[in-house]
């Protein structure tokens, strides 16, 4: 029986293949693994205890990233066409709306990375409205992450993958992975200061479609 | 203590003839009385009951009722807010704990701390599993735990004292008194411990340095053989300290906790029977359950937290004796509620709930082997809609060794005053606030109105007034005795649990911070077996086990991974879909948990060895999907072994050593209130008992 499924979903992907490379013609979407992007990372906690301190802080600044061309843009270009994402702790910008000059946006979509092989045709791309609206959802439970306030720790939910279109008008699509440093979660009992220092650090995978289709 | 006033009631007044031996009332000597608010023999209840008599609390050598309560097949005890019991899978909120048949009030988030109970005085525990709120009413969803203190029949004094790990001392006092119609039962008890921490490099105690004194006093007049007064009351004060040291990024911050925590509870009851086939018992109860909380930090302004309930209730019963077969009990009575607190709007704002109720249940044995009862109960609340809890149950004795049980129930737990009232934001992380139901809908508007509200949530319009959470509960099961020696008994139960009220995110404050509320949102169910096996080898010789399996989910949950709509990762930490198999239900139940029990008895000599296992159960969802499954977090199975050994001089002097945790089990994380292994002995000594003569009504 096991066998048989086996065989069946080598004789599906076998399919699938050469499907994709007699449709996709042009350029094969390529899937890029991203590990440890900095975004804003632990420097310091204020003095004192909360509620007024013993905050951990960053420099405030976005790491700038860019799908089209896999690299991180530095934040002097932050008031360019040149980044379509941008991450500070968990918040995450796109190039749009008041955060960036382009004509970038973003939507969340429910489901698995791979399974999301066309942008479907009514689907809405948001753009940011800082401080209130990301397009990118911000906050615990309501967009890429859920915060375990119990733990102290941030977990990307799962089947969750953003959907983006770039600053220069394209599509891909982006799974976060991890926000901890080296991919790996803390455990729960590990100590603050090792949740501090490891978070932040964002582990992610994308795909970007250069032929400006909604196709992957 | 009703069990004492109407004891043996049945058998006055019926010739005890072979033929009537099996009445309602039953047979056999173990007597109890939560099943059906009247007195029962244990063999001849509908319902499953489980009976821990005061030997076998002395002998595990407990100290609150916690300790006892955690040896019992299919409880487990959980720690936050103090210690509560889990039962049927149902969380601590759902049990209802009664002390001689009264309500203890001051749950903190649900969960009525059971250290407040002292054993010294108890006679039995009785526990009631399945719904029973078709006779008492809120709270008794997955069952109840009634504490029936002694109310002895003779002149007796006796002294305990107890002495072990952490400079814990319990000493106690218990002694009753009777003349002609006047009849006196006191008792007292301090604890004291240091506490412990078993968290390496902490200052804070897992479990504080406590102090607590709880007397009891029970007046007894009978003006006749027929009619009796009876005054009770009990009172337990507690005080807690704890000193935390918060190490902040090298700043060490000290600061003293201070609790207080005091619990009164009084009865007046006057029962008076007409004839042999009508008996009333009209009754005043009140309880008042009082707690300060202090945070005394060197740089900042004291922290205090205060919280105050009171419930006051006026009932009455009567329990008619139609004939041998046909038996009816039915009464009424009316409740206030009220509570302060800092946690609400205004300390000074009392928060008053008005509860009237009605219930009715007769009990019929047509044929001998058979019985069948039937019964509902309804509550009237000024606060949030009725229930209304009926309740069928039925025993067929199929042979002499074979006795089947069935019932089905409902039963309900109405919204507390936290739900309701609650007005709390959390200044230290990132002011989130959390408000009752009612509080958020007036709160919230007049924050919108004030334009402080960003953005408001579905779940807002969906705040209304609560709704009672709501249990329907089914047992089957039944008793073999396969031979004098072993005994066997089995239970099968299915709690479908509606309307639970959960927090849910309700607005955002601009600048972002989130306000939550309670809604009724929740379906879940439990459903498990339980078994227990007795085999009494020789004279000497008892060996017992127990066993629960339980199974437990979310149906919202089950609805979504059925849909597709639910993930978790895989070993490279991509998304992948999560399979049906892989869901775990709710967290913090196991799946699996035993006892196992060895008893050697000899002359005035006795030992014990007892083992308690529970297999291992969710903590956190660590993979992010909003429900656990077998990618989560989970604490680890354990096995906990218990001890002790005893003597009885001229049966005088009792002298007992025990050790608990035999095998050093820790967990820090997740069972911060068991110790590692502890030491005890204690010495108990009967200065004079003297039988007088029984007084029944």
């Amino acid at each position: 029986m096991k066998k048989g499924i086996i065989a069946l979903a080598l004789v599906l992907s076998l399919y699938a293949c050469k499907k994709d490379s007699t449709s996709v013609i042009d350029t094969p979407v390529s899937t890029i693994r991203i590990n440890n992007l900095a975004a804003d990372t632990i420097i310091g906690i204020t003095p004192g205890a909360p509620p007024t301190g013993g905050m951990p802080y960053g420099a405030g600044k976005y790491t700038f990233f860019s799908l089209e061309n896999n690299k991180i843009i530095p934040n002097s270009d932050s008031a360019s066409t040149k980044w379509d994402i941008g991450f500070r702790g968990t918040t995450i910008i796109t190039n749009s709306g008041n955060s960036g000059p382009a004509t970038g946006g973003a939507f969340i979509y429910v489901g698995l990375f791979d399974g999301l092989k066309t942008i479907h045709a009514d689907s809405v791309f948001k753009v940011d409205n800082a401080p209130s609206a990301y397009a990118i959802t911000s906050g615990s439970n309501r967009g890429w992450f859920v915060y375990d306030g119990i733990n102290n720790l941030v977990n990307p939910i799962p089947g969750r993958v953003l959907v983006i279109r770039t600053a220069s008008g394209k599509f891909a699509k982006l799974e976060i992975l991890n926000y901890y440093k080296g991919g790996v979660t803390p455990a729960a009992s590990a100590s603050d200061a090792i949740k501090i220092n490891a978070q932040r650090y964002y582990t992610f995978r994308f795909t970007f479609q250069p032929n400006g289709t909604k196709v992957f | 203590m009703r069990i004492y006033l109407f004891l043996f009631v049945f058998f006055i007044f019926s010739n005890l003839s072979a033929q009537q031996i099996d009445t309602i009332a039953g047979s056999g000597n173990e007597i109890v009385v939560t099943a059906t608010r009247t007195e029962r023999k244990l063999s001849n209840v509908a319902i499953p009951v489980t009976l821990i008599n005061q030997k076998t609390i002395q002998q595990a050598g407990s100290v609150r009722i916690n300790d006892i309560l955690q040896e019992q097949t299919g409880l487990f005890l959980t720690n936050g807010f103090g210690t509560g019991v889990q039962m049927q899978g149902l969380n601590p909120d759902y049990t209802l704990i009664l002390v001689d048949g009264q309500p203890l009030v001051g749950r903190t988030a649900g969960v009525l701390d059971l250290n407040r109970i002292s054993v010294g005085n108890i006679k039995q525990i009785e526990i009631v599993k399945g719904p029973s709120s078709s006779l008492y009413g809120s709270e008794a969803m997955a069952g109840v735990i009634n504490i029936i203190t002694d109310q002895s029949k003779s002149n007796k004094l006796k002294l305990s004292a107890r002495y072990g790990s952490f400079n814990t001392g319990d000493f106690n006092i218990d002694g009753s008194f009777r003349k002609n119609k006047f009849a006196y039962q006191g008792f007292g008890n301090i604890y004291n411990t240091d506490g412990f921490s078993i968290r390496p490099n902490s200052t804070e105690r897992s479990i504080a340095p406590i102090k607590r004194y709880t007397m009891q006093h029970n007046f007894n007049y009978y003006f006749t053989d027929k009619t009796n007064l009876l005054f009770n009351f009990r009172m337990n004060n507690e005080n807690i300290t704890n000193l935390i040291s918060v190490n902040n990024n090298g700043n060490t911050i000290s600061s003293k906790g201070f609790e207080k925590n005091k619990d009164f509870n009084a009865t007046l009851q006057l029962t008076h029977r007409f004839n042999n086939k009508i008996k009333n018992i009209a009754r005043l109860y009140g309880t008042r359950y009082e707690s300060t909380q202090e945070l005394v930090t060197s740089t900042r302004v004291p922290y205090t937290d205060y919280f105050k309930q009171q419930f006051g209730r006026i009932e009455n019963q009567t329990d008619f004796t139609i004939n041998n077969q046909v038996e009816l009990n039915t009464g009424f009575g009316y409740a206030i509620e009220t509570a302060n607190s800092t946690r609400y709007d205004n300390s000074n704002n009392t928060k008053i709930n008005h509860i009237g109720f009605a219930f009715v249940q007769t009990e019929w044995k047509p044929i001998t082997p058979l019985t069948l009862i039937a019964g509902a109960r309804f509550d009237n609340n000024e606060l949030y809609a009725a229930a209304f809890s009926p309740k069928l149950a039925l025993q067929y004795k199929a042979t002499k060794k074979i006795s089947l049980k069935a019932s089905i129930g409902r039963g309900f737990k109405a919204p507390d005053f936290r739900q309701l009232y609650l007005n709390f934001t959390n200044i230290a992380a990132g002011g989130y606030s959390v408000y009752g139901a009612l509080e958020a809908q007036k709160t919230i508007n007049e924050l919108n109105r004030l334009g402080q509200i960003s953005s408001i949530e579905n779940d807002f319009y969906s705040l209304n007034n609560l709704q009672p959470e709501l249990s329907t509960g089914i047992n089957i099961g039944g008793n073999y005795a396969i031979n004098k020696k072993i005994n066997f008994s089995l239970n099968l139960f299915h709690n479908n649990i509606e309307n639970l009220i959960d927090t849910r995110l309700v607005a955002y404050k601009t600048g972002g911070a989130q306000i939550f509320s309670y809604i009724n949102v929740k379906n879940a169910y439990t459903k498990g077996i339980e078994t227990n096996v007795d085999f009494k080898a020789n004279a000497l010789f008892t060996i017992s086990g127990g066993y629960q399996f339980l199974l437990t989910g979310d149906k919202d949950e089950i609805e979504k991974i059925n849909a597709g709509k639910v993930f978790t990762r895989d070993a490279n930490g991509f998304s992948r879909l999560m399979q049906r198999s892989e869901y775990i239900g709710l967290a913090n139940r196991s799946k699996h948990m035993a006892n196992l029990k060895f008893q050697y008895e000899k002359n005035s000599w006795f030992t014990n060895l007892r083992f308690i296992y529970r297999s291992k159960w969710a903590i956190t969802d660590t993979d992010g999907n909003g429900l656990f499954n077998t990618n989560d977090a989970f604490a680890k199975g354990y096995l906990q072994v218990n001890t002790a050994l005893g003597k009885t001089f001229m049966s005088k002097l009792s002298v007992q050593i025990g050790c608990n945790n035999l095998l050093n089990y820790e967990d820090p994380s997740n069972l911060p209130n068991m110790a590692g292994r502890t030491f005890y002995t204690t010495l108990s000594y009967q200065f004079l008992k003297n039988k007088t003569k029984n007084r029944i009504i």
